[in-house]
């Protein structure tokens, strides 16, 4: 190969977004087409440098929207390498119409998606309602705390995409700003080590092999659509879970760093739990051990599989927790929030005696704070102590003016 | 560079092993086809092709059956030509890697699209493709409408026009705008090659599609595509219609050379007047009632006035 | 073609034109190509017609007008001659008529029911006037 390695330090001190360019740069991608977007566009802006500086060989096509950047990643997708591009919030839902494309032609494409608020009003700072935007996509979208996570989960996102067996795009979120733009310790692989891992690309269905033409994108309506989309389901629902779990173990051969579908942070005896997304995680983690301190037996549950949805892990994590917090950061709109509804979803026709509420947070990048977390498993060990919900089953955290809680 | 095919008459061109397929579920009649076989047949290397949304699309990949030889991708309506970019980017990367299974091929990487999936709706994508330069082609099949959804009005229909969305009726004599210059708007792009094609002229056509096989870069090709259906024609007269369409100056036949160099490369020996182009389509009925026949004489001098145009560009050579 | 289940074909709804792999497409003729089932050409268009073009090789002067302005790729050409019409394609838009520069027309319209040996008996003699 034509292209200059690169020498990393064993940690090097990254961002979110960084982290991710150098995953892409390790991975070799192909095709980028991207367009710039805060706060992901450093993602790209590192794809270009690194393919400047001659640390890739591929193409770089800097379109004019992100519905032409997803447009361009299936078309070379469909001709046959490996393909990836990065967007957010107004971009990802200038997307929306070609990520179903995407998935229904059973394209592998990585899509970085960097975490932030949906207009209007405009806003460039996290929350996770574009992720909650893509969540009937038929991507499998995987959920990044920090840094090293989204450099992880990039490596990992490509093995279980491509693999042909499972054949479906994926996105690596991570949380804007937060962790696309806050610098930490991130334990690199080497350049042979991390491409050893995603390994060649394997061509499938590809457009470029002249001597097996392919049409790809074609019309289905009453008589096969059904039968189209059961297939995409039934993969989704049964085909990606195991083979993410065994890339997982996997990569925890090769780094020594262990994921999980579900991450658990102190369920097992847990009486009070938090699921949330993203950076939160990592806060709610820090708050569940002070709790632990003042005796109340809190655990932390952080989602990192958002589609397909881990139904079965979520129902066997929670069975035994008393009292649950599921934690929203994207305004519902007029519903319970989409973890909420999920978690129910997964204990509903169980034995658990769960008591669950819901928590809107953080919208438009609002801090959760520690103090908001200490709140929060302060009432849920008081449903605990109560023995039913005593709070509204849904409620907003650090919104100015008067107190905002409903059902 | 791949040899061009040698065509150079319609005997030799017959010679020629179709790539697209019959039993598609095209109207009777339908120009697209005509058009599709005679760019594809321009060439015997490789393709790889796309087509937006629209007619050409629903009637050649109806799951399960394609008419397509070759590889062929449709997302949707407005980015076809994004597709082929994307897919002609893959093709420089493994190139450049060594990765291609067939590396001594030369494939041609070519969008159909109809004129709403390019004026419209497509317009930012195609433009996009053609400013950065990809090596690859853009084919309208212009028929001057939303023919797919059932005939309503695109910035390609011409004045008068009578379109579902710009209906004639007892006060409106249809469509009020005239269509868009597309061709010199993508010429404007300073592409290598842009042109003006009918399939009637499958000479011209021919020699421009191979034209724009050759030179490196994007190039723009606006095809007249007379549709049966919304244009209220005999299935049988496609040609008889593009024969007036090109005869009276209605489409003329023209190419574009890096933004700049025009060409006049069809000169009718007898110019047909305007008013026989629109009397064989419905879709102008109503225009030769009283009350719209000014429309008619309007639309004679705005095509003389055009033609005169395109003749001292040609000359100015500028 | 047999509706299949949800678990019986290609995942992404995706085509294929042939059976196997084809090295020169350009360069093999339909004839002697290894369509597969989802490729077109093995469909028909038949019933479409109400009305279908009749061949008489006897005025035929091979000119091809009514190959390349055939929009469903129905004219048969074979070294550079017009030997036919594939009827399973053919919609009967009556453009190859239109376009056959020959007096008279080597091709003409005729009922889908008409007898193709009774037409070509009977075919019209030339048009003087023309």
């Amino acid at each position: 190969m034509a292209f200059d390695k690169m020498e990393l330090n064993d940690i090097e001190v990254w961002d979110g977004n960084f982290a991710a360019a150098q995953a892409l740069r390790q991975c070799q991608i192909d095709v980028v087409a991207a367009y710039p977007i805060t706060p992901s566009t450093p993602i790209v802006e590192g794809y270009a440098k690194f393919l400047s500086d001659n640390y890739i060989e591929g193409e770089f096509v800097m379109v004019e929207s992100e519905h032409a950047a997803m447009s361009g990643c299936i078309g070379a997708a469909a001709a046959g390498g490996r393909v990836a591009t990065a967007t957010s919030s107004q971009g990802f839902a200038l997307m929306v119409e070609t990520l179903y494309q995407a998935s229904g032609m059973r394209l592998p494409i990585v899509l970085n998606v960097v975490n932030r608020a949906l207009a209007s009003p405009l806003n460039v700072n996290g929350d996770h309602s574009d992720m909650y935007l893509g969540r009937d996509s038929g991507w499998i979208q995987f959920d990044s705390y920090c840094p090293q996570n989204a450099y992880d989960l990039n490596f990992i996102a490509f093995r279980v995409s491509e693999d042909h067996d499972i054949r479906l795009p994926a996105m690596v979120h991570q949380d804007g700003f937060m962790t696309s733009h806050t610098a930490q310790g991130v334990t690199t692989l080497t350049d042979d080590a991390a491409y050893n891992f995603v390994g060649d690309y394997k061509p499938m269905n590809d457009m470029l092999d002249f001597e097996h033409p392919v049409t790809h994108g074609v019309q289905t309506e009453e008589d096969w659509h059904f039968e189209h989309k059961a297939r995409q389901h039934n993969d989704l629902m049964t085909k990606v879970l195991p083979k993410i779990q065994e890339v997982f173990d996997d990569f925890e051969k090769l780094s020594g760093r262990k994921y999980n579908i579900v991450e658990e942070y102190e369920t097992k005896d847990a009486d009070v739990c938090v699921v949330c997304l993203g950076s939160s995680v990592e806060t709610a983690r820090e708050v569940a051990g002070e709790m632990r301190e003042k005796g109340i037996k809190a655990g932390v549950i952080g989602i990192r599989v958002i589609r397909p949805f881990p139904f079965e892990q979520i129902r066997d994590a929670l069975k035994d927790i008393k009292a649950i917090a599921a934690l929203d950061r994207s305004s519902p709109n007029g519903a319970p929030g989409m973890l909420f509804n999920e978690i129910a979803g997964s204990l509903f026709n169980t034995d658990t005696k769960a008591l669950l509420s819901g928590y809107v947070y953080g919208l438009g990048g609002r801090d959760l704070t520690k103090a908001h977390l200490v709140d929060l498993f302060t009432e849920l060990q008081a449903n605990v102590d109560a023995g039913k919900v005593t709070t509204p089953l849904q409620q907003f955290i650090g919104v100015r003016g008067p107190k905002l809680s409903y059902l | 560079m791949s040899e061009m095919k040698k065509i150079k008459n319609l005997k030799e061109f017959s010679t020629s092993a179709d790539r697209f397929e019959g039993a598609n579920l095209l109207c009777p009649g339908c120009a697209h086809s005509i058009i599709v076989r005679e760019v594809l047949n321009a060439t015997n290397d490789d393709l790889v092709l796309s087509a937006s949304t629209g007619c050409l699309e629903v009637c050649t990949a109806v799951y399960p059956y394609t008419s397509w030889d070759a590889s062929w991708i449709h997302i949707g309506f407005e980015n076809g030509s994004t597709a082929v970019a994307g897919a002609e980017a893959m093709y420089k990367a493994l190139k450049n890697k060594g990765r291609l299974k067939q590396p001594d091929r030369n494939p041609k990487f070519v969008s159909f699209a109809g004129d709403g999936a390019s004026y419209d709706i497509g317009f930012q994508w195609i433009s996009g493709c053609m400013e950065r330069g990809h090596n690859m082609m853009h084919v309208v099949l212009d028929n001057e409408v939303y023919a797919n959804t059932g005939g309503q009005r695109s910035s390609s229909t011409p004045i008068g026009a009578s379109a579902t969305t710009s209906p004639a009726g007892r006060v409106s004599y249809g469509e009020k705008r005239n269509k868009k210059d597309m061709v010199s708007i993508m010429a404007s792009h300073h592409i290598p090659y842009s042109a003006q094609v009918s399939p009637n002229k499958w000479k011209d056509m021919v020699k421009k599609i191979q034209h724009g096989f050759a030179v490196d870069g994007p190039v723009f090709i606006n095809a007249a595509s007379p549709c049966t259906t919304e244009w209220k024609f005999d299935p049988k007269d496609t040609m008889t219609i593009a024969d007036l369409a090109t005869d009276s100056l209605v489409f003329p036949l023209y190419e574009i050379i890096d933004g700049r160099e025009l060409n006049i490369t069809y000169r009718p020996k007898n110019i047909v007047p305007v008013e026989d182009y629109l009397a064989a389509q419905g879709r102008f009925k109503h225009l030769f009632k009283d009350q719209y026949k000014y429309l008619i004489k309007e639309w004679q001098e705005r095509i003389d006035d055009n033609w005169a145009y395109l003749q001292r560009r040609e000359e100015a050579r500028v | 073609m047999a509706k299949k289940g949800w678990d019986e074909f290609e995942i992404g709804a995706m085509l294929r034109s042939f059976d196997g792999s084809i090295d020169d497409i350009a360069g093999t003729p339909q004839m002697d190509r290894d369509y597969s089932e989802n490729s077109s050409y093995t469909a028909s268009v038949a019933d479409w017609r109400l009305i279908k073009p009749i061949f008489n090789k006897d005025y035929c002067i091979d000119c091809q007008f009514c190959w390349v302005y055939c929009p469903d790729v129905s004219i048969i050409a074979r070294d550079k001659k017009m030997i036919g019409i594939d009827m399973d394609h053919c919609k009967g838009c009556g453009i190859c008529v239109e376009v056959c520069p020959t007096n008279p027309k080597s091709l003409l319209m005729f009922p889908e029911q008409a007898d193709e040996e009774a037409e070509i008996a009977s075919w019209p003699a030339k048009n003087e006037e023309k």
